[in-house]
C-alpha cells in the first residue's frame, strides 16, 4: 500500500464514495465510513509530509502506460508545489464529516468522490490524467448543489456546471494541441508535464492555447471578470460543498497555472503577467467591494473569497520567488481561515435559519468559544501579523512590489477594504443587540470544538512559525521561477526590468 | 477456403437465423420472449464467430467466386462486432418494452436479425451494387420496424416520411452508380481507384457526378447537414428500441461503408474534404440548435445524434487516407453505440405503456424512485457529452486528437464548442431525475432484462474507456 501512497490517496476516497452511492448503507453508517475513510487519507497524507524531503524534485511517483499509441501515462507524483495543496485537502475534509450530520448518505458520497478527484488532479504528472480528474471533480459538486442546495440551486447548478465545463473543454483542445506539437517536435507522442519544459511553441496559436488554460483555470480560481458564478454557487451550495469549492477546489486552478501554464506558455506568460495581473488586482477590490454591500452572510464570505482568490493569483503573475512563495503558502492560510468561514457560516445557518446578518447580534455573548474561533478565521483571513494570512500576503505583496509599484500599492490598499467588510460584519452579528432568534444561540459542542480546534491551531502556528512550510515550497518555487526566466531569456522578454522600468516612471 | 467460410460465417449465421424465425413465426410456434431469446442467442453465436475469425489485413472472401466484391479488413471486422452487439443489445431491451406495449408479433425479431446482416454486408462490400443492395436489406427491414405500431399515427407519419425519403436515396445511389458505371465500365472500388490513380479525380466527369450523388446517399442515411431534418420526427415516431437500433447499428453500417468508399483513393477523399469540413461544422451546429429546443426526450437524442454524426464526420475529414485504418471512427461509433443503446435500454422499460413517459419533465424525481435507473442514464448522458472518465470523453479526445494531427484546429476547436452546446440538453435531463421531486412512482411492468441489459451497458460505458487505441 506504501508503495502507491498516491493512488491509495486518490481511489480509496473514490471507491468509498461510489460504494455508499451504489449499497444500501445506512445514514449514521456513511457518516461514520466517510470519518473514517477521510481520516485515512490524511494518515497517508501526514505519511507523505513526513517522508517527503524538499529537494525540488518530483517525489512518489508512479508512473504506468496507459495509451500507448498517444504517450498517455497514468503518473503520479509530489513536489514543493503540489504538496501543500494536497495536505491542505487531506487535513480540511475530516472536519466536514464530524460536522455535519443531517444529510443523506449521497451528501458524504460526493464529498468523498470529491476529494479523491481532487487528490488526483493535484498528484496527475500527465495532462490528459489531470484533465480527467479535474472534470470528475466537478461532478460530485454539481450533485451536491443540485440536491442539497438553497432555493435558487438549479440555476446555481447550471451556472457553475456550464461556465467550468466550458473552460475545461477549451483547456482541453488547448491540451490535445500541446501533445500534438510535442508530437512534431519530437516525434513521439507525449503528455507528460515534466517533459513539456522543452516544448518550443511559436505564433497565434501558441497565444490560443495558451488562452485555452489560462481561461479553464481563471474560471475556477475565479479570476476577474469570469467570476459571476462564484456568489449564486457559493451562496447555494450547502455548507460542505461551499467549504470544498472555496478551500480546495479554488486552490486547485491557482495549482494549476503554476504547474502547466508557466513551465509550457512561459514566453506568452511573461507577455500577459501584467493584464493578467491587473486582472486579480481589479477583481480584489470589485469583489471587496462588493462584499461590503452584501446583506446576506454567505454571500458576503463568498465575495470575500473570490477578492482574497484574487491575491493569491496575483502571487504567480508577479514571476519571483517571493511572491510565488507567498501564493503557495497563502493557498493553504487561505484554505484554513476561509475554509473556517464557510463551516462556521454553516453552523450559523443551521442554527439560526437565516443567512442574513440583519437578523443577528450578539452571539459573541451567546457563544464566546465560536465567536473566539470564528474571530481567528476572520483576522487570519483578513492578513493580521500573528496569523497564517499574514505571512502570505506580505510575501506577495512584497513580491508584487518588486514586480510594478502600482500594482502592489493597489493590493495593498485593498486589503483594507477586507479588514472593513470584515469587522463590519463582525460587528453586527457578533456584537450588539441580542434578538429573539440569536436569543436561543447554542455554542459549539465538543464534537465541534474538536472538529475546528486542529484548524484554529494550524491557523495560529502558520503564522507565529511558517519556516518548516516555507521550506517544503521554496525550492520548488525557485525552480519554477529559474525555468521561467530561462524560458524568458530564450524568448528575449525581461519582464524584471520591465519592471523596474515602471518604477521610475 | 475454411479461413474464407469463417469470414463470413457469422453473416450466414444472422441470415439463416432471420429466416428461421421468419418460418416459425409464419408456423405461430413460437413466443415472443423464445423469439428474443433466440434472436439474441443469434446475435451472440454471430459475434463470437466474428471475434474467432481472426485475420490480418485485407482479404477477399471467396474471391474468385464473388469477384473481388466483399472485403473483410480489421475495421470492417470491428464494425461488424458493434453491429452484432447492437443487435443482441435491441433483442433484449426489446424483450423488456414488449412486456408493456402490446403490438410485437415475432417478425419483429427476425426484421431485426435481417437489419443487422445487411448491414453486415454492406461494411464488407466494395463494389457499389452489392452495396446498394445490401443498403436496401437494412433499409426495408427497418423502415418496416418504424412503422410496426399500425394504430399508433406517428408511427405512421414516420414510417411515410422515412419511406419516401429513403426512395429518393435509393434512386440517388442508384443514379450515382449509373454514372460510374457508364463513365469507368464497372463498380467495383478497385477499378475506380484504379481510374483515378491514372487519370486524376477531377479529369473524370462520370466519377465525379456519381461520387456526388453516392455521397448524398450516404449523408441522408448518416442524417448529416442539410440532409438531417427527418431524422427527428422518425426517430421520435419509431418505438424506443426500433430508435436505438437505427440510431446506432444503422449509422455503423453507414459510416463503414462511407469511409471505405471514401477512402479508396487518397484523390477521392482529398476532392471531397472541403465540402466535408464545412457539413461537419453545419451537422454540429445544426443538430445542437434543433437538441436545444426539445423537450421530448426521443426528439432530443435524435437531434443529439446529428450532432454525433458531425463528430464523426471531423474524423472521417482528419483520417488520412493514405494508411487508413479507421480506429478512431470506429471507437467513437462504439463509445456512442453504448451509451444511446444503454439511455434506449433504460427507456424502454422506463417509458411504460404506449410510451407514456417521453417528455423532459416526466422524468421529474426519477433518481428519487429508481436510483439505479437513473445513475446508469446519468452515465449515458455523461458519456454522450463527453465527461471523463467515460467512452464518450477518450472518443472525442481520439477525434480532436487526430483532427489536430491532420491540421484541421478550426475544426476541431468547433466540435469542442458544439459540445460544450451540447451540455445544456444532457444536462436537463440530469437535473430533471435529480433535482426534482417525484410526482409519480414510475412503478413499470418490465421482465429483468431491460435493467441487465441497461446495467451491462453501463458497465461498458466505463470498460471501453479503458481499451487505448491505436491512431
Amino acid at each position: 500500500m506504501f508503495e502507491h501512497i498516491l493512488s491509495s490517496m486518490i481511489f480509496l476516497p473514490i471507491l468509498a464514495g461510489l460504494i455508499l452511492l451504489l449499497a444500501p448503507v445506512p445514514k449514521n453508517g456513511s457518516r461514520a465510513i466517510g470519518f473514517v475513510v477521510s481520516v485515512a487519507v490524511l494518515i497517508l497524507g501526514l505519511k507523505l509530509y513526513a517522508g517527503f524531503n524538499g529537494a525540488g524534485g518530483m517525489e512518489f511517483v508512479e508512473k504506468c502506460t496507459w495509451i500507448k499509441s498517444l504517450g498517455i501515462h497514468y503518473t503520479l507524483g509530489v513536489d514543493g508545489i503540489s504538496l501543500l495543496v494536497l495536505m491542505a485537502g487531506a487535513v480540511l475534509f475530516p472536519t466536514i464529516f464530524l460536522l455535519f450530520s443531517t444529510k443523506t448518505k449521497g451528501y458524504y458520497g460526493n464529498l468523498l468522490i470529491a476529494e479523491g478527484a481532487m487528490t488526483g488532479a493535484v498528484c496527475a504528472g500527465d495532462l490528459i490524467l489531470f484533465y480527467i480528474f479535474w472534470e470528475v471533480m466537478l461532478l460530485p459538486i454539481f450533485f451536491m448543489i443540485g440536491l442539497y442546495g438553497g432555493e435558487g440551486k438549479i440555476s446555481a447548478t447550471l451556472k457553475i456546471t456550464l461556465y467550468t465545463i466550458a473552460g475545461s473543454l477549451l483547456m482541453l483542445a488547448a491540451i490535445i494541441f500541446i501533445g500534438v506539437s510535442y508530437h512534431t517536435q519530437f516525434g513521439v507522442w507525449s503528455f507528460d508535464i515534466a517533459k513539456m519544459a522543452g516544448l518550443r511553441l511559436h505564433g497565434s496559436m501558441a497565444v490560443l492555447a495558451f488562452a485555452g488554460f489560462m481561461l479553464a483555470f481563471a474560471i475556477k480560481i475565479p479570476l476577474f471578470p469570469f467570476h459571476t458564478w462564484l456568489p449564486d454557487a457559493y451562496t447555494e451550495a450547502p455548507s460542505a460543498a461551499t467549504f470544498v469549492l472555496s478551500a480546495i477546489m479554488a486552490k486547485i486552478g491557482v495549482y494549476a497555472v503554476i504547474r502547466f501554464v508557466v513551465p509550457v506558455f512561459g514566453p506568452e506568460f511573461t507577455k500577459y503577467a501584467l493584464i493578467l495581473a491587473y486582472a486579480g488586482v481589479i477583481g480584489m477590490m470589485y469583489c471587496g467591494i462588493a462584499a461590503i454591500a452584501q446583506k446576506d452572510f454567505k454571500r458576503m464570505l463568498a465575495f470575500s473569497s473570490a477578492s482574497h482568490m484574487g491575491i493569491i493569483a496575483l502571487g504567480i503573475f508577479c514571476m519571483n520567488v517571493q511572491a510565488l512563495t507567498g501564493t503557495l503558502f497563502q493557498i493553504v492560510a487561505h484554505a484554513t481561515s476561509t475554509g473556517a468561514l464557510f463551516l462556521f457560516a454553516g453552523i450559523l445557518e443551521e442554527r439560526m435559519n437565516t443567512r442574513k446578518i440583519a437578523d443577528l447580534g450578539g452571539i459573541a455573548g451567546k457563544a464566546p468559544v465560536f465567536a473566539m474561533f470564528f474571530a481567528i478565521a476572520m483576522l487570519a483571513s483578513v492578513g493580521l501579523p500573528g496569523t497564517s494570512g499574514f505571512i502570505g500576503e506580505f510575501l506577495i505583496i512584497l513580491g508584487a512590489i518588486k514586480f510594478n509599484v502600482i500594482i502592489g500599492v493597489l493590493a495593498g490598499t485593498s486589503l483594507i477594504i477586507g479588514v472593513c467588510y470584515m469587522l463590519w460584519m463582525f460587528q453586527r452579528v457578533f456584537f450588539e443587540k441580542v434578538n429573539e432568534r440569536t436569543e436561543k444561540f447554542r455554542d459549539l459542542t465538543s464534537v465541534e470544538v474538536f472538529a475546528f480546534l486542529p484548524i484554529i491551531i494550524l491557523i495560529v502556528v502558520m503564522g507565529i512559525y511558517p519556516q518548516p512550510f516555507i521550506k517544503k515550497i521554496e525550492p520548488a518555487a525557485k525552480i519554477q521561477i529559474s525555468s521561467l526566466l530561462h524560458n524568458m531569456q530564450v524568448a528575449d522578454l525581461n519582464v524584471l526590468e520591465r519592471g523596474r522600468n515602471q518604477e521610475k516612471k | 477456403m475454411t479461413r474464407d467460410f469463417l469470414l463470413l460465417l457469422p453473416l450466414g449465421i444472422v441470415g439463416a437465423g432471420a429466416i428461421l424465425l421468419m418460418l416459425r413465426s409464419a408456423l405461430g410456434k413460437l413466443t415472443l420472449e423464445a423469439a428474443s431469446l433466440v434472436s439474441m442467442c443469434v446475435f451472440a453465436l454471430a459475434f463470437i464467430a466474428q471475434i474467432l475469425s481472426g485475420t490480418i489485413g485485407h482479404v477477399s472472401p471467396y474471391g474468385s467466386v464473388f469477384n473481388g466484391m466483399l472485403m473483410v479488413t480489421d475495421f470492417t471486422r470491428v464494425a461488424g462486432l458493434i453491429i452484432l452487439a447492437c443487435g443482441f443489445f435491441t433483442s433484449m431491451s426489446s424483450q423488456s418494452y414488449f412486456k408493456e406495449n402490446g403490438f410485437a408479433t415475432v417478425e419483429y425479431y427476425s426484421l431485426i436479425a435481417f437489419a443487422v446482416s445487411g448491414m453486415l454486408l454492406l461494411t464488407m462490400s466494395q463494389e457499389l451494387i452489392t452495396a446498394f443492395i445490401s443498403l436496401e436489406i437494412m433499409s426495408l427491414s427497418i423502415y418496416i420496424l418504424v412503422g410496426f405500431n399500425r394504430t399508433c399515427v406517428t408511427c405512421a407519419e414516420a414510417v411515410l416520411k422515412y419511406l419516401m425519403l429513403g426512395a429518393f436515396t435509393g434512386a440517388f445511389f442508384t443514379m450515382g452508380t449509373a454514372l460510374i458505371y457508364g463513365g469507368l465500365n464497372s463498380t467495383k472500388f478497385s477499378a475506380i481507384s484504379t481510374a483515378i490513380a491514372a487519370h486524376g479525380f477531377l479529369h473524370l466527369p462520370a466519377l465525379v457526378g456519381g461520387a456526388f450523388f453516392i455521397i448524398v446517399a450516404f449523408l441522408f442515411k448518416v442524417a448529416a447537414f442539410p440532409f438531417h431534418a427527418w431524422v427527428v420526427d422518425v426517430y421520435d415516431g419509431a418505438s424506443v428500441p426500433v430508435t436505438g437500433f437505427m440510431a446506432t447499428a444503422l449509422k455503423t453500417a453507414v459510416f463503414a461503408i462511407f469511409a471505405n468508399f471514401l477512402m479508396l483513393d487518397p484523390g477521392l477523399k482529398s476532392a471531397w474534404v472541403n465540402y466535408l469540413f464545412y457539413i461537419a461544422i453545419l451537422t454540429m451546429f445544426g443538430g445542437n440548435l434543433i437538441a436545444i429546443g426539445q423537450n421530448t426526450l426521443k426528439r432530443m437524442l435524435a437531434a443529439s445524434g446529428i450532432v454525433h454524426t458531425g463528430y464523426l464526420l471531423i474524423a472521417l475529414v482528419a483520417v488520412s487516407a493514405d494508411h487508413f485504418t479507421g480506429s478512431v471512427i470506429l471507437y467513437y461509433l462504439a463509445a456512442y453505440a453504448v451509451s444511446t443503446l444503454g439511455i434506449f435500454a433504460a427507456l424502454s422499460y422506463l417509458t411504460g405503456n404506449g410510451e407514456m413517459r417521453s417528455q423532459f419533465d416526466d422524468f421529474k424525481g426519477l433518481a428519487k424512485k429508481r436510483p439505479y435507473s437513473a445513475a446508469a442514464i446519468t452515465v449515458f448522458l455523461l458519456s454522450m457529452a463527453g465527461i471523463p472518465p467515460t467512452a464518450g470523453f477518450m472518443g472525442k479526445l481520439y477525434i480532436i486528437s487526430s483532427a489536430i494531427q491532420a491540421g484541421q484546429v478550426t475544426l476541431a476547436v468547433l466540435g469542442i464548442v458544439s459540445s460544450i452546446l451540447s451540455m445544456w440538453y444532457y444536462l436537463r435531463l440530469i437535473i430533471n431525475m435529480y433535482f426534482h421531486e417525484p410526482e409519480e412512482t414510475f412503478e413499470t411492468e418490465c421482465s429483468v432484462f431491460g435493467p441487465v441489459c441497461t446495467l451491462i451497458l453501463a458497465v461498458a460505458v466505463f470498460a471501453i474507456s479503458l481499451y487505448p487505441v491505436t491512431i
